[in-house]
């Protein structure tokens, strides 16, 4: 592995979402030295992917890409993308070192214009987890229309090395032989911004996710309903026909204990009201039904949001969901327990989308070496002072920001970005 | 003014937000026809990275002299592309931004065709404006380091106490005589087993220490006539009757306390007790030294008999402060049920969750009120939250979580205690439901009712009974004996709001302050310098309050710690030859930004650069046409409005 010269810097922020930029932008402001580490190819993290936000309907990449674009152009702020942190070690107060792992592109970032030559001449077709799956990329591809930074990158698991990049390239980009680099990092605070998983709904088999081609989650839809969706309308996966009585699983993998997951996702409810409000405006015909333990509207305007669903006519029925049966059409068949009727029901949907909960990103963990960071019960960081300093962790100069603490919609992951800013510029100022 | 004769026009898909309704192909082949546009693009979306820069690049290598981006609303993205003009060397003011978005696509998503034609109109009429859009140059202010957080409840002290260790000079200015607002009329906080009063007491003791926070008590902001950066405030603090040197003897505070001959409602217990004129609300509260209520002291003398340190010939007293900028953390107020909203004040043990709140630090062993050992606790939820024909269509947030662990902290501390949930749906959202599940283990009972339903609470002869249709039976229609009946009330805008006529900060639909957006500005308001955090801004528990309160921290430090800051060129500005003082344009002028000056021997009206915000209400009023506003000149409007005629 090469080796470089030592960086150093004010500040590490670890991850590129939006909690992350957020973190960056204010420390940049404050004039302190930031460097950025995302270990994706592109910043924006989840909410780049997403299409309107709750409960203003604002258009996520209208407010998440020039957000993206103030990071990069900062001058305080260095970014690091496919890029991973390790080994962080507190040596004294103010002075935490680290590895910087850049991983290799197999593209000079540089010379690449993003012009995806190479792309349409890529022979390999897989499936493209930036749209969750729902249609084919390349081996070489743009993760995303709207990435950045825009430049190709060579999937070298799945790669034939055939070559047919490299002799399209019309700049030369095409680097095969990088390799990962590893680069020594001193700084005086650490903000982590590492963000959430979401919920693999295998786990529940009796929703049948993977086996019925009909269920789909939450994201999946998600990626239907943004302004560069793959389909251009709303289509079913399993004969592409455009669903019009739709179902929405809340609660799946969150206030359940049979999943290891008791606690409640704080979003899913108003993401899936959301979905529902885009879905009656993308299929003026359909009709759409959420089954629900509750609806936890409980943030500025949602309640407004809510209710404004319930008069669009979007259904909501009390009841959790036990079952999932495929027809042979393709339709599903839900049996839930309706609580306000008391009765057992049957009732049948052409597309079941799954709201799927938030996990803690495990790898937040794995970063620190000395002192280890410690984690709360559900594996989230642990805020040792909740009340009066909520972005305190348990080691002095790293403060923690967005739901790398637990669940959080995108306004609370803004502020608590903010209050973590604040608090690593205090730390390194006194 | 130079002729522009080498426009970029850019016209954005927004994905497909404009692209599906609006043909930006035609819209672009419409506007390329123009004499001037030198260059007209089509963009996936104009606010990429990648689009900046080509426009940067467009600018550049073609030498533009003005753009036009045809795209979402200026409210968003004018910055974003002021900022793409000024990065290629362009002077941001030959930018003009369209709004194609709201205003053709989203509107008129039913009519493809027409929203296509307006949207070719109004590109037209931006480059149309932007012929005659003139460079201007940003001015200067000197900016104070200085910042006035208004209210010292936890997020007000918590925002103190970060600016100054930002290195800002902090003003604490609390209406009460005691810091702590709310908080400290709290007992075990939910997710930490403090209390209220001890949580406080750890912000107070910290607050002290630094040389760089005044902190005034009894006092209020009666007036402001400056603007971002040098905020003019005028502070009135109202006299405590105790000279400031006293040293509180907790058994000669009791004796001249018990000296009052005054008794009135104790608000720090929500008037379930009394209290005297002179008071101190528990013995821990700070500042240390006692207070006279002026409202209801008689000025009998009979404690400044017993008190060489009562001073009943104290006045109020006036300071003025500059301040570089402001936060508001004024808090909330606890909705307060109306007279026979589930039986309150007329059954009487009908009480709020505040209330409840103070009766369990009240009492002792066992839970009493109006001398009856309590049992059965009823809670109604959502009173005054979340109401179906009522003002407030809103979720308190906090109440949920609140009532439940009220309801631990009662099973734990007391015995024989059944509390009865009557709610609306449990909202304990995240890591909170764990509370939740806590109090079902606990054996509470939940009931929901419908929103068209909600429960009856009756005096049946022998005690309190409250009657719902639960939907958690399906139906079923439950009695509750209570012997005491808690509405869980909500959080609402304070009462006595004056400061937001003071400082002319927004209110949103819900009454709360405004912030200008949730998600790209959530702690600052459209007046420049004027920040919101807390529950001022809508309902939050305490470690979101507090996570705002650090957000508005950093952001009013990076606003004045640089000891200047930029003010928009876009202000108003008078041709003194035309002008004949006539005084209207001072009349419309919400800001005092106008005044009057002597020009070649007349009386002539002058704006002051720093107070303008450009809001342009002096134009229209001036009846010799003598005022124009840069950036928004007669023939840039003119030009709009003939092309769109056109």
């Amino acid at each position: 592995m090469e080796q470089q010269n030592e960086l150093s810097f004010d500040t590490l922020v670890i991850g590129g979402g939006i909690a992350g930029s957020e973190a960056a932008i204010n420390l940049a402001n404050l004039n302190y030295k930031v460097i950025l580490v995302e270990k994706d190819l592109s910043l924006g993290g989840k909410m780049i992917h997403l299409s309107k936000v709750f409960p203003t309907l604002d258009c996520s990449a209208c407010i998440t890409t020039p957000k993206v674009s103030e990071t990069i152009r900062h001058p305080n702020i260095t970014i690091y993308t496919y890029s991973e942190v390790k080994n962080i070690v507190k040596v004294s107060e103010k002075k935490f070192t680290a590895t910087l792992v850049k991983k290799p592109r197999y593209v000079d970032e540089d010379l690449c214009t993003g012009c995806q030559e190479c792309e349409d001449k890529c022979p390999v077709v897989v499936k493209d987890q930036f749209q969750y799956d729902l249609v084919g990329r390349k081996a070489v591809y743009v993760p995303f229309s709207i990435a950045n930074p825009r430049v190709v990158n060579i999937d070298i698991e799945n790669c034939i090395l055939c070559g047919l990049c490299e002799k399209v390239c019309p700049v030369d980009a095409i680097d095969f032989t990088q390799e990962a680099v590893d680069i020594p990092l001193t700084v005086k605070s650490v903000i982590i911004a590492t963000g959430y998983e979401l919920f693999d709904p295998t786990q529940i088999l009796r929703y049948g996710f993977g086996k019925f081609k009909n269920v789909v989650t939450a994201m999946q839809m998600e990626r239907q309903l943004v302004p560069t969706r793959p389909y251009n309308s709303v289509l079913r996966p399993k004969d592409g026909k455009m669903p019009d009585n739709i179902a929405y699983i809340l609660c799946t993998g969150s206030r359940d204990e049979t999943v290891g997951n008791p606690i409640c996702s704080q979003i899913c409810c108003m993401y899936s009201v959301k979905q529902a409000q885009l879905l009656l405006g993308a299929l003026p015909m359909a009709d759409v039904s959420i089954y629900c333990m509750d609806i936890r509207a409980f943030g500025k305007g949602f309640c407004e949001f809510y209710q404004q669903a319930i008069g669009m006519g979007v259904e909501f029925h009390k009841g959790k969901v036990a079952k999932i049966t495929e027809k042979e059409n393709g339709n599903l068949i839900l049996r839930y327990e309706d609580i306000e009727e008391g009765k057992i029901k049957e009732v049948e949907h052409d597309l079941v989308v799954l709201s799927i909960g938030v996990l803690p990103n495990p790898d937040a963990k794995l970063l620190f070496n000395n002192p280890v960071i410690e984690s709360d019960e559900f594996n989230y960081i642990k805020q040792i002072d909740e009340l009066l300093c909520p972005p305190e962790t348990n080691i002095e100069g790293v403060y923690v920001a967005g739901t790398s603490s637990g669940p959080m919609d995108i306004p609370d992951s803004i502020l608590s970005a903010g209050a973590a800013s604040a608090c690593s510029a205090n730390y390194i100022r006194n | 003014m130079e002729e522009k004769n080498k426009i970029g026009v850019y016209i954005c898909h927004c994905g497909s937000n404009i692209s599906d309704y609006v043909d930006v192909e035609k819209v672009r082949e419409e506007v390329a026809k123009i004499k001037h546009v030198s260059i007209s693009k089509t963009t996936m979306f104009a606010c990429a990275d990648a689009t900046q820069n080509e426009i940067v690049q467009d600018i550049q290598e073609n030498d533009l002299d003005a753009i036009v981006v045809a795209s979402c609303s200026p409210k968003l993205h004018l910055d974003t592309f002021k900022n793409v003009a000024e990065r290629a060397g362009l002077n941001p003011y030959n930018y003009v931004q369209i709004n194609i978005r709201e205003q053709c696509s989203w509107a008129h998503s039913d009519k493809p065709v027409q929203a296509t034609e307006k949207a070719i109109q109004l590109v037209k009429s931006g480059i149309a404006r932007v012929g005659y859009s003139e460079a201007l140059i940003k001015t200067k202010i000197s900016a104070e380091n200085v910042v006035v957080v208004i209210g010292a409840g936890v997020s007000g002290m918590r925002s103190a106490i970060e600016l100054a260790d930002l290195g800002s000079y902090v003003y604490l200015i609390e209406r009460e005589y005691f810091v702590g607002g709310r908080v400290s009329q709290w007992g075990e906080l939910f997710t930490t087993n403090e209390t209220g009063k001890e949580t406080i007491s750890r912000l107070y003791n910290k607050l002290i220490e630094y040389k760089n926070i005044t902190l005034f008590t009894g006092a209020e902001i009666i007036s402001n006539t400056g603007t971002v950066g040098n905020f003019d405030i005028q502070v009135k603090i109202r006299p405590r009757y105790i000279k400031p040197g006293c040293k509180v003897d907790p058994e000669k505070l009791q004796r001249v306390i018990d000296a009052c001959p005054v008794e009135v409602p104790d608000e720090f217990n929500f008037n379930l007790t009394t209290r005297k004129a002179i008071y101190k609300n528990f013995e821990s509260e700070f500042p240390e030294i006692p207070a006279i209520d002026p409202d209801h002291c008689t000025r009998c003398g009979e404690c400044e008999k017993l008190c060489d340190d009562i001073d009943l010939g104290q006045k109020d007293e006036f300071v003025n402060i500059k301040a570089g900028a402001i936060i508001i953390n004024t808090g909330y107020d606890p909705y307060e049920p109306k007279t026979g909203e589930f039986g309150y004040k007329e059954i009487e043990n009908v009480i709020t969750l505040p209330q409840l709140k103070r009766l369990i630090e009240l009492n002792g062993e066992e839970l009493i009120y109006k001398n009856k050992r309590i049992q059965n606790i009823g809670y109604i939820y959502c009173v005054g939250s979340r109401q179906k024909d009522g003002e407030n269509k809103y979720c308190s947030r906090y109440c949920c979580t609140s009532t439940i662990y009220t309801a631990i902290v009662i099973k734990n501390k007391f015995k024989d205690i059944h509390n009865f949930h009557f709610d609306k749906s449990i909202r304990t959202y995240g890591k909170l439901e764990l509370l939740y599940r806590e109090a079902s283990e606990n054996g509470d009972i939940f009931l929901q009712f419908w929103d068209e339903d909600p429960p009856v609470v009756s005096s049946n002869g022998n005690g309190t009974v409250v009657s719902i249709k639960d939907m958690l039976s399906s139906g079923k229609e439950i009695e509750v004996d209570c012997d005491l009946v808690v509405l869980v009330t909500g959080m609402v805008p304070r009462q006595d709001n004056k400061i937001a006529d003071i400082l002319k900060a927004p209110i949103g639909r819900d009454k709360f302050f405004n912030e200008i957006h949730p998600k790209l500005r959530p702690v600052e308001t459209v007046i420049d310098g004027v920040l919101i955090s807390g529950a001022c801004q809508g309902p939050k528990n305490i470690s979101e309050s507090v996570k705002s309160s650090l957000s508005a921290a950093s952001k009013a430090n990076s606003l004045v710690k640089k000891g200047e800051i930029e003010l928009k060129p876009t202000i108003a500005f008078i041709d003194k030859n035309a002008c004949v003082w006539c005084d209207e344009c001072v009349k419309a002028c919400p800001f005092d930004a106008i005044i009057k000056v002597q020009s070649n021997g007349k009386n002539v009206a002058e704006i002051i650069e720093a107070k303008c915000k450009g809001g342009g209400m002096c134009l229209p009023v001036c009846p010799e046409n003598a005022i124009n506003l840069k950036g928004y000149t007669d023939n840039e409007m003119e030009a709009m409005i003939t092309a769109l005629a056109d």
